[in-house]
């Protein structure tokens, strides 16, 4: 009996020995692939940055200034500004404009176009609770409050919130 | 065992027949377990490799990243960080007949591969190079080509032409600042330039990483160099030269040297002095007129001696007039004008019109002592001090300077010196009267040397009012870049030849800095030999050469260095002003 505790608890030891030595060993194996990986990265990286440190080098040696300047001669024409068209400060800048005459014809508008996500006005805001809110709720929100001080028709008071939230 | 189990009623000569049978399969079992022990020992040390390898494996025998994308050679970039040098990695072209072993090299013959390169490279000559083809010797077909030359040539499927990838020095901006950065060798040694004074920091592998930043700025060089290429075109000059510098630090943010060369394609005519061009007069374009020609940069001098004047207290008045009417004679030489300018001019008028007379009586007023003195301390007697290894010994008057050496020097003749130094003397003459070695490295904020005084600050402020107003009045009017305030000096002196002076030959310079209320830049620039044209109103002095390139020069480098234009703005020349006639002179 006592020989069999014995010879159980090596066997226990024994087994958990083994379980350690095989963690340990899948850990290492497990280590060693991750560095394998890296290496794999770092080699990928310093093959992008040689790439690009080519396009960059062959973007910069076809717009060279002489280049450029060869392409100016041909297509533009650019002159350096002149004097002229240097602005100092908002002073000088202002020092350009003028006010219009009496008889000046009315200065131009252009015209643009609002996209979706750019509205034109900010959303409505509930005046009682300060949060955003749909127009129905603020029409509602209004008549509860107006109704309850009083008893006066609260129709003005919602047309001109939704004028002014809209 | 049951196969093998032997009836004891079997004859004594079945007996052995089983006996035979029963060894043999013993030994068809023996050879079973020693292949599978075999296969089992082999299986074992591949096991046990793998877990070595897993557990034990060598240390890797790869670069780390940073040692990995360290260049060949550093690069070399301009103050804002543009790469003017630097090392890739590029495709060349290389036949290899010993590529496919026995037999022919090529699939195709070699005139039909020779015409398929020329398709790609237009310049190569396809019947020249079919010849070369054949000879079945490897040789380079061609260095740095694309990569799409080499993918169209890639995919004409010759095993015997190679694209090996090598790494090369490459100048993105081609023949920009080319005497500046100079170029690498087949050896890989740094050659003229920056490469060369910078060679052991590119090569240190400790020290490679880190681009060397240049003080130049490549969008002022660019100007700089098309500028002075338009004045040489227009004026059908040999040569041009330029600099633009930086007063107070004493940086140069560019410097050109016309014609220029390509370092990317370097040839030997680039470099040495062929028989036909030494006879011929002409210098290699690889020759740096900046640093390392001297002339003699001829009327340019003049303020310098008025100034020198103004500090030693020989000219107090500016108003005091110097007799110009009849040349001055000396030791049998005549100093003249080269037109008549009245019977007498002040010292301002002496500046605008140019006066040699008048310089060289207020240097006759100075003393040669003291005029020796002053472009002594300006670094006249010495060469440029720049870490270029090209610099030219100036041709320097090393005795006491007698009364004639005086009066010419004051001119700007009897004296040559590079444009480097010129510019530098400017910078101390418009900057407060400090003197500052030039450098081609970036100075961070502070890093400028303190300078050597050799004017005081009120010579140096009326020197800014009076070359002002020689670009206002003056012969340098074509120069007058409007709302830069720029202020100079034109110089158009003849070269020395056989026997004197050759009145053919002229050095075109006009020396300049800008804006005069507060000078930032000298800019020169000089013509080597203009002629006379259509576009220069068939005028060969630099007012009409010199003075225009610089005043196109300024509009387009002044915005890029941070001064704006404004007409409203300028050196207060109120007090000088009465004292010149009229109009000035044109």
């Amino acid at each position: 009996m006592n020989l069999s505790s014995i010879r159980a608890r090596s066997i226990g030891w024994a087994f958990v020995l083994t379980v350690c030595f095989a963690l340990t060993m899948a850990l290492t194996l497990r280590v060693n692939a991750v560095k394998s990986q890296v290496r794999l990265a770092e080699r990928k990286i310093v093959a992008l940055r040689q790439d690009k440190q080519f396009l960059e080098t062959e973007f910069q040696a076809r717009s060279s200034q002489q280049q450029l300047k060869a392409i100016n001669d041909v297509e533009f024409g650019y002159n350096a500004p002149g004097a002229e068209q240097y602005i100092e400060g908002e002073r000088q800048l202002a020092s350009l404009g003028k006010e219009r005459s009496p008889d000046a014809p009315a200065p131009i508008r252009v015209a643009s176009a609002a996209s979706d996500d750019q509205a034109a006005f900010p959303g409505m805001v509930s005046p009682l609770t300060g949060k955003p809110v749909d127009s129905g709720d603020a029409i509602r929100d209004l008549q509860i409050a107006v109704s309850a001080e009083q008893a006066a028709p609260a129709q003005t008071h919602v047309t001109l919130s939704k004028a002014g939230g809209q | 065992m049951t196969a093998i189990s032997v009836s004891t009623r079997v004859a004594s000569g079945r007996r052995q027949i089983v006996n035979v049978r029963q060894h043999l399969l013993n030994v068809a079992k023996w050879r079973v377990l020693m292949v599978a022990l075999g296969f089992g020992a082999v299986a074992l040390v591949a096991l046990l490799r793998i877990v070595f390898l897993g557990i034990f494996q060598p240390a890797p025998q790869h670069l780390t990243m940073a040692e990995a994308l360290l260049p060949d050679r550093g690069e070399i970039v301009d103050r804002n960080g543009v790469p003017l040098a630097r090392a890739l990695r590029t495709y060349s072209m290389w036949y290899n007949p010993k590529a496919m072993g026995k037999g022919s090299p090529l699939w195709r013959t070699p005139a039909e591969v020779a015409q398929a390169i020329g398709a790609v490279f237009p310049d190569i000559d396809p019947a020249e190079l079919a010849e070369r083809l054949a000879e079945n010797k490897a040789f380079y077909i061609r260095r740095r080509i694309l990569p799409e030359q080499a993918n169209r040539l890639n995919d004409l499927g010759e095993p015997a032409l190679e694209f090996p990838r090598e790494n090369e020095r490459f100048y993105p901006q081609g023949t920009m600042a080319a005497h500046v950065l100079g170029f690498v060798s087949s050896d890989h040694k740094g050659r003229i330039g920056m490469e060369e004074v910078l060679d052991k920091w590119l090569t240190d592998p400790e020290t490679r990483g880190t681009p060397a930043v240049l003080s130049l700025d490549f969008r002022v060089q660019g100007a700089l160099e098309d500028e002075l290429s338009k004045g040489m075109i227009d004026a059908q000059a040999k040569g041009a030269a330029g600099i633009v510098l930086d007063t107070d630090t004493g940086e140069v943010l560019a410097l050109a040297s016309l014609p220029s060369f390509n370092p990317n394609n370097i040839r030997s005519a680039d470099i040495a002095q062929t028989v036909e061009m030494r006879e011929r007069g002409e210098t290699p374009k690889g020759f740096n007129r900046v640093t390392n020609q001297v002339y003699e940069l001829g009327s340019t001098f003049k303020p310098l001696t008025v100034a020198a004047a103004i500090d030693a207290g020989t000219v107090t008045d500016l108003s005091k007039r110097y007799a110009v009417g009849r040349p001055i004679e000396i030791g049998g030489f005549q100093i003249r004008d080269s037109h008549n300018l009245g019977g007498s001019l002040n010292v301002p008028e002496t500046l605008i019109q140019s006066s040699n007379i008048g310089t060289a009586r207020i240097a006759d007023e100075l003393g040669g002592a003291r005029l020796k003195q002053v472009m002594q301390q300006l670094g006249m007697d010495k060469r440029p001090q720049i870490e270029l290894t090209s610099r030219g010994r100036p041709l320097w008057p090393d005795a006491d300077w007698s009364r004639i050496t005086t009066m010419t020097v004051s001119y700007g003749h009897g004296v040559a010196v590079t444009p480097l130094h010129l510019a530098s003397a400017y910078a101390a003459m418009v900057n407060g009267g400090l003197w500052r070695p030039a450098t081609l490295k970036r100075l961070e904020p502070g890093e400028a040397p303190k300078g050597e005084r050799v004017f005081k600050a009120s010579t140096s402020a009326r020197m800014r009012q009076l070359l002002r107003m020689i670009v206002v009045y003056g012969t340098g009017k074509n120069a007058n870049a409007a709302g830069f305030r720029v202020g100079g000096k034109t110089g158009s002196a003849e070269k020395p030849g056989a026997g004197g002076y050759r009145r053919s030959s002229l050095v075109s310079t006009f020396a300049a800095a800008f804006p005069m209320d507060r000078p930032r830049y000298v800019v020169i620039a000089m013509l080597d030999e203009p002629q006379g044209t259509a576009a220069t109103s068939g005028q060969r002095t630099a007012a009409f050469n010199a003075a225009p390139a610089v005043g196109r020069i300024v509009p387009r480098i002044g915005p890029l260095l941070g001064i704006m234009p404004d007409e409203t703005r300028d050196v207060d020349i109120s007090d000088l002003k009465p004292l010149i006639s009229a109009g000035g002179h044109e």
